[in-house]
């Protein structure tokens, strides 16, 4: 219990510290471009309509009753906001070690601050989806997907998306510290991790044994939920909210343990 | 208000270069590729306490440790054994600009160092014109840090740190910040703090600034303290050392 209230009382604390962070990350992000925060909205769009095309007219990819668009963005927002975050946050304390260097600052807030960085895009790409849920989709093949009261879900579902990727950075941005290899191993298994989530395929293909292993993957159980929410408008179970909630806040528990284990060598090899 | 206790901090030089993968695996297998340890005493045994309203100089040649025991003190780095006891707000000036980003301008960067110094979002809005006073940089508010001279970088920094009275301030080697005009301009908020009853941690090699400011000096020399008390004897007897060592 000591524990999170510490926690609390660091957050009020350094919360404006933490807001300067995602503003400079922002700031710099966008500060030479013609568009500039536009982009935000319009990469994720840019983006969108590739893989689209690659996916529903090149390779004909395409599910009986079931909105493809969707489908595939859904996932995609999910799984892009997870490889984002932890691959910016994994050198967030090697990239600050000038700043670590000198002054005191409690190490694990740059990991959180490029999380909150990358889901400020994630918020912002929800936009098209939305979009893309307004106007995609056939009335009359049953493709077309209404708002529906579940989307009161997806806050949840994200915040629980949100505390796992925070786990597996705490971890990520540990080990880079020790392990500089570790930046270019992460980028290996993140293909391997987006070959192995059903993003732009169904489970259904798979073997049942095989389907059983990729349901331990998080990222699927927070993929899934929003699928069954947005696209089939029903409610995901109790049983698999408890799933998604538990997934997140476990490795998030375990990230933090691991970071705050270590984070007082982390100066030694900065 | 510091208590410093038998403080020694160790460094690992060898280990610092190789933390790749295949070092790793290599010094697995090969027993004999493994680094010899060779330890780095930066400080060894170093105990001395600090009165609140104490202006202590720190003294030594290169590479004494002075600048690692004010990170000791700062809590940058946790001393391998012993112990620190603080007893108040620490500003650090360790190194002024330390959280700049270049690519910022000075208005943006006074909110995040200020941010980085722990200041509050309503203590920065409220003393944001006395920084921007005292820092004589008006005119270069919405310039990116980077297209500044290290002059002008320097004295922003310095703006930025001492506008608060901290209770304890940790100053590196900076009182030779900037031109001639700001030098006496940051030496004399400097005095006022101190007349305020700020407790001082200063680290300079001049020793001219020592004597005129502190009121107590530690030579550490190695890692550990030759002499502490009476800054002029102190300095002097430090003088008389160096010298004679050279010739």
């Amino acid at each position: 219990m000591k524990f999170f209230k510490n926690i609390y009382y660091n957050i009020i604390k350094y919360k404006f510290l933490l807001s300067q962070l995602v503003i400079r990350d922002f700031k710099i992000k966008y500060k030479r471009s013609v568009l500039g925060v536009l982009w935000s909205l319009l990469y994720p769009l840019l983006m969108m309509a590739v893989m689209a095309l690659v996916f529903s007219h090149m390779f004909k990819f395409s599910m009986e009753g079931v909105n493809y668009l969707v489908y595939l963005m859904s996932g995609l927002v999910v799984f892009n906001y997870f490889s984002e975050a932890t691959n910016s946050a994994m050198t967030s304390i090697t990239g600050n070690s000038s700043l670590i260097n000198k002054v005191y600052i409690p190490k694990y807030i740059f990991p959180v601050a490029k999380c909150l960085f990358v889901g400020i895009n994630f918020v912002l790409s929800l936009i098209p989806l939305l979009l893309i849920i307004l106007i995609s989709g056939d009335a009359a093949a049953g493709t077309k997907c209404y708002i529906n009261i579940y989307y009161l879900l997806l806050p949840f579902i994200y915040v629980c998306m949100f505390m796992f990727t925070l786990g597996v950075s705490y971890i990520l941005s540990t080990i880079a510290v020790f392990l500089r290899d570790m930046i270019y191993i992460w980028g290996i298994l993140l293909t391997i991790l987006n070959y192995f989530t059903p993003i732009f395929y169904s489970i259904t293909i798979l073997p049942t044994w095989l389907q059983n292993i990729f349901k331990f993957n998080p990222l699927y159980l927070y993929i899934n939920a929003t699928r069954e929410i947005v696209l089939f408008s029903r409610m995901p179970s109790p049983l698999y909210l408890l799933a998604c909630f538990l997934s997140g806040f476990i490795v998030m528990i375990i990230g933090m343990a691991v970071f705050r284990k270590k984070q007082n060598k982390f100066i030694y090899y900065l | 208000m510091i208590d410093i206790k038998n403080v020694g901090m160790k460094f690992n030089l060898g280990v610092e270069k190789d933390n790749s993968l295949k070092m790793t695996f290599i010094r697995l297998f090969d027993r004999k590729k493994r680094i010899k340890k060779s330890d780095f005493w930066a400080l060894k045994d170093v105990s001395f306490h600090v009165d609140r309203g104490d202006v202590v100089g720190l003294i030594g040649s290169n590479g004494a440790g002075k600048s690692t025991l004010l990170k000791v003190v700062s809590g940058v780095l946790k001393p391998t054994e012993g112990s620190v006891e603080v007893g108040g707000a620490i500003s650090p000036m360790i190194e002024l600009g330390a959280g700049f980003d270049g690519d910022l301008t000075a208005r943006e960067n006074i909110f995040l160092n200020g941010a980085i110094l722990g200041y509050s979002k309503e203590f920065l809005l409220e003393k944001f014109d006395e920084i921007v006073e005292f820092s004589e940089l008006r005119d270069f508010l919405d310039v990116p840090v980077k297209n500044f001279s290290s002059g002008m970088v320097a004295k922003l920094a310095f703006s930025i740190s001492t506008v608060v009275d901290p209770e304890i301030l940790i100053v590196d080697e900076i009182l030779s910040v900037g031109d001639i005009k700001f030098q006496e301009k940051s030496k004399n908020k400097m005095m006022s703090m101190i007349k305020g009853g700020t407790t001082v941690l200063y680290v300079s090699h001049s020793l001219e600034s020592i004597k005129e400011l502190c009121n107590k000096v530690v030579w550490l020399d190695k890692g550990k303290i030759v002499k502490i008390g009476d800054p002029i004897e102190v300095c002097n007897e430090y003088y008389d050392k160096q010298l004679k060592g050279k010739s």
